[in-house]
């Protein structure tokens, strides 16, 4: 049976919903709004899911897999996923701030460009997809997550340092050092799978067209992206790094990502990654 | 109402400590009897702590034109207190009606405390209560008034964010500490040097659950004093720094003249813990901990002025919030009122026959479905037959009512018990309700509100002044 014509337009208006609930029910300090919220993102949530598995048990494959469509809108299911998580581990419920919105653009995005599909490499198979897309997405959705906690700890940090007094909204936040742990997994867990899909997009170029790298916009940046990464990999665990310094940087990694994701996606030529119309 | 609340009082706006130490009841059981005995009075309850003496009483209103109650409650109060009636006339406030409801309910609802939204007066008039219950001077009214005070208390807390934010320098320090590390067990914490109120914030991190509390003072001897009378482990002052490196928490209330903890020391100290956060609490004047130490990162330090105005604003957040909680203590009010309006007995009558009527619709409403389509005849059959069920099962207490009425010229508790009983007034019931009485004085220990520490768990603390 299929899933009816409307249901991007329910979905964007759950998550739409979700956003505007949750930022009034914490505004207000109302649980109620807040738990209302929150059932509006889940049931857009397994809405999406529906959307998602019907576009992969409906198509052809290998052809919805790299369409524009189906890619963004896996990365906003990935947000909600890890939000998900993070909210059943850390007890992370606040940021719902972040991962509602978030999935609401790349849902919306994916809605967006239907139709547009991008070049496919030769060589795409499902080991393709969950080594490169698979891991890239998940390490996003965490970035996003992480750079959503990181705002979140500048923020209350700023207010404790300077000792300019809590407000209501502020002082239902969680702890700097929930903050900071949201910090340290999102590094440690994201890193590597970012590292992970990285060069299995780097292997799959060389065996489709006996070429590692092709100076591709995307390619670059993500070259940049993965030497951040890698840094902040390096100072959080060898160092020590621990609250400003690294969720300043995890936000610097996650606005690279925007870029890359919406900016050269879009409005760049890129060999692989393009989806200009 | 055929009967007339009053309240004559004085607390810590009205009176100066002496007067309040004068006019304070040493038995407020024995002045509930002995008042009741001197005063044509129906009801009285007493409440009597360090900031406040509350008198409330019950007369009957033909008894009130006869004789100016107020006077002579405020007499015999300064007869058992042995003190001159000027002196404490001048001092107290008289509130009558549902204006010394009013003003029960503000106290119940600790509006009217001196650190308003603190939890202990609540526990002291819970107390307050059951002894008058036992002794037998709090009857209907009282019974009803106080419940009502109660549950006002129990809203303004729940709806409002009067008791949400810490009024202490203390507490708000253990706040903080929250704020930066989330839970507080599996922390450590150092006392540096002593004074009350570091040993107080130091006792609080304890009762949330640090791990372990370091002390250190310049005289090992009182380190290990204090150590042991807080479970704690004494630290020579000489191996402060080195030993911070395992600390999170560092309360510091030394004398000395300049600064004992320097930034160049965190610094290293820093990179042995390997950033991990550190919260300085600096409660000694002059300051002990150098105020560069903040701008490092991970390292958050207070002094005791940044604490004093976290206390003030939050102050003034709860001052905000008093203005919710008055709406809802006059919400309360009115429903107090109309209570007592329904105490007379053609109210309940008629409250009674609205019930019936209610029940015997909806039990026909239901038969009727079950029925399916019945003539008009058997329609009007049933309609009587529900009708007079209920007219007749509430003759008899009716009879009995005004049997009551007419020869005790009122019948109030009987009245309160059938409407409680037919649950007239539609209140929640909740299932513990009755608990109340007897379990007021378990839920809290109820020393004195000025000889506790108020703020270990949503309680103040005990560097404020004197509250309730």
């Amino acid at each position: 049976m299929g899933l009816p014509d409307f249901l991007p337009i329910l979905i964007i208006g759950l998550y739409f919903f979700g956003t505007a609930f949750y930022v009034l029910g914490s505004a207000l300090r109302n649980e109620r709004i807040k738990i209302m919220a929150l059932v509006l993102g889940g049931v857009g949530f397994a809405l999406h899911g529906l959307d998602l598995a019907q576009q992969l048990a409906g198509a052809q494959a290998p052809g919805p897999l790299t369409s524009g469509r189906f890619l963004f809108s896996l990365l906003g299911l990935g947000i909600m996923f890890i939000f998900l998580v993070l909210w059943w581990r850390l007890k992370m419920r606040f940021l719902a701030v972040v991962a509602l919105p978030l999935a609401l653009v790349f849902y919306a995005t994916a809605d967006a460009t239907s139709g547009i599909k991008a070049t496919l490499p030769p060589m795409l198979t499902w080991l393709f997809f969950l080594l490169h897309i698979g891991t890239l997405f998940a390490s996003m959705a965490m970035l996003a997550m992480g750079a959503g906690a990181g705002a979140a700890f500048l923020h209350l940090e700023k207010r404790i340092k300077t000792k300019t007094g809590l407000k209501k909204f502020q002082q239902d936040m969680p702890s700097l050092d929930t903050f900071d742990k949201v910090n340290h997994w999102v590094i440690v867990a994201g890193f590597p799978l970012y590292a992970l899909g990285l060069v299995s997009g780097f292997v799959w170029a060389w065996l489709s067209s006996k070429r590692v790298f092709s100076f591709d916009p995307k390619e670059i940046l993500a070259l940049v992206m993965l030497g951040l990464y890698a840094y902040l990999f390096h100072q959080r665990l060898a160092y020590g790094w621990r609250g400003r310094k690294p969720a300043v940087l995890l936000i610097g990694v996650f606005l690279l990502m925007v870029v890359s994701m919406l900016g050269i996606n879009f409005l760049v030529p890129t060999t692989f990654h393009g989806f200009k119309p | 109402m055929d009967k007339n609340i009053f309240l004559v009082g004085l607390n810590h706006r009205s009176a100066s400590v002496d007067v309040r130490e004068k006019f304070a009841l040493t038995s407020v059981t024995d002045f509930e009897k002995s008042l009741l005995a001197a005063c044509p009075l129906r009801e009285v309850l007493a409440l009597s702590t360090c900031n406040r003496v509350e008198i409330l009483v019950v007369a009957d209103a033909d008894r009130c034109a006869e004789q100016d109650i107020t006077e002579a409650v405020l007499r015999h109060w300064a007869e058992t207190c042995q003190g001159p009636l000027d002196v404490l006339r001048t001092h107290t406030y008289m509130h009558q009606g549902l204006e010394a409801v009013t003003h029960l309910f503000r106290v119940a609802a600790s509006l009217d405390s001196m650190i308003m939204g603190e939890p202990q007066i609540l526990g002291q008039l819970k107390k307050s209560y059951r002894k008058a219950v036992e002794t037998g001077t709090a009857r209907v009214i009282i019974n009803r008034l106080l419940h009502k005070s109660f549950s006002v208390a129990k809203r303004v807390r729940t709806e409002t964010a009067i008791a949400s934010s810490a009024v202490s320098i203390s507490y708000a320090a253990v706040e903080l500490a929250k704020k930066i590390f989330g839970e507080l067990s599996g922390k450590t914490a150092m006392l540096i040097g002593a004074g009350e109120m570091a040993e107080l914030a130091a006792t609080h991190l304890l009762t949330f659950g640090i791990d372990k509390l370091y002390i250190c003072n310049r005289t090992y001897a009182r380190a290990l004093e204090l150590a042991k009378t807080m479970h704690g482990e004494a630290v020579f002052f000489e191996d402060m720094v080195e030993r911070l490196r395992g600390v999170d928490i560092i309360i510091s209330s030394t004398g000395s003249p300049t600064a004992i903890i320097r930034a160049k020391d965190i610094r290293e100290v820093l990179k042995k813990r390997r950033n991990r956060a550190m919260f300085f609490i600096d409660i000694a004047v002059p300051r002990d901990i150098d105020p560069d130490v903040n701008s490092l990162d991970n390292v958050y330090l207070y002094d005791i002025d940044d604490l004093k105005e976290v206390v003030e604003e939050n102050m003034s957040a709860r001052q905000g919030e008093a203005v919710k909680a008055s709406a809802i203590v006059d919400l309360e009010v009115d429903a107090f009122a109309t209570w007592m309006k329904s105490l007379a007995l053609q109210p309940t009558i008629t409250d009674l026959f609205g019930r019936a009527e209610d029940v015997a619709q909806r039990e026909l409403a239901k038969t009727l479905k079950r029925l399916g389509p019945v003539d008009e005849e058997t329609h009007e059959a049933l309609e009587v037959l529900v009708r007079s069920i209920g007219h007749k099962l509430l003759h008899e207490p009716i009879c009995f009512l005004k049997r009551r009425t007419r020869e005790e010229g009122s019948a109030e508790r009987f009245i309160d018990v059938t409407r409680r009983i037919f649950n007239l007034d539609g209140d929640a019931v909740n299932p513990d309700a009755h608990l109340d009485r007897r379990s007021a004085a378990e839920e809290e220990p109820l020393e004195c509100e000025c000889c506790r520490d108020p703020e270990p768990d949503q309680t103040e603390s005990g560097d404020q002044p004197k509250q309730q």
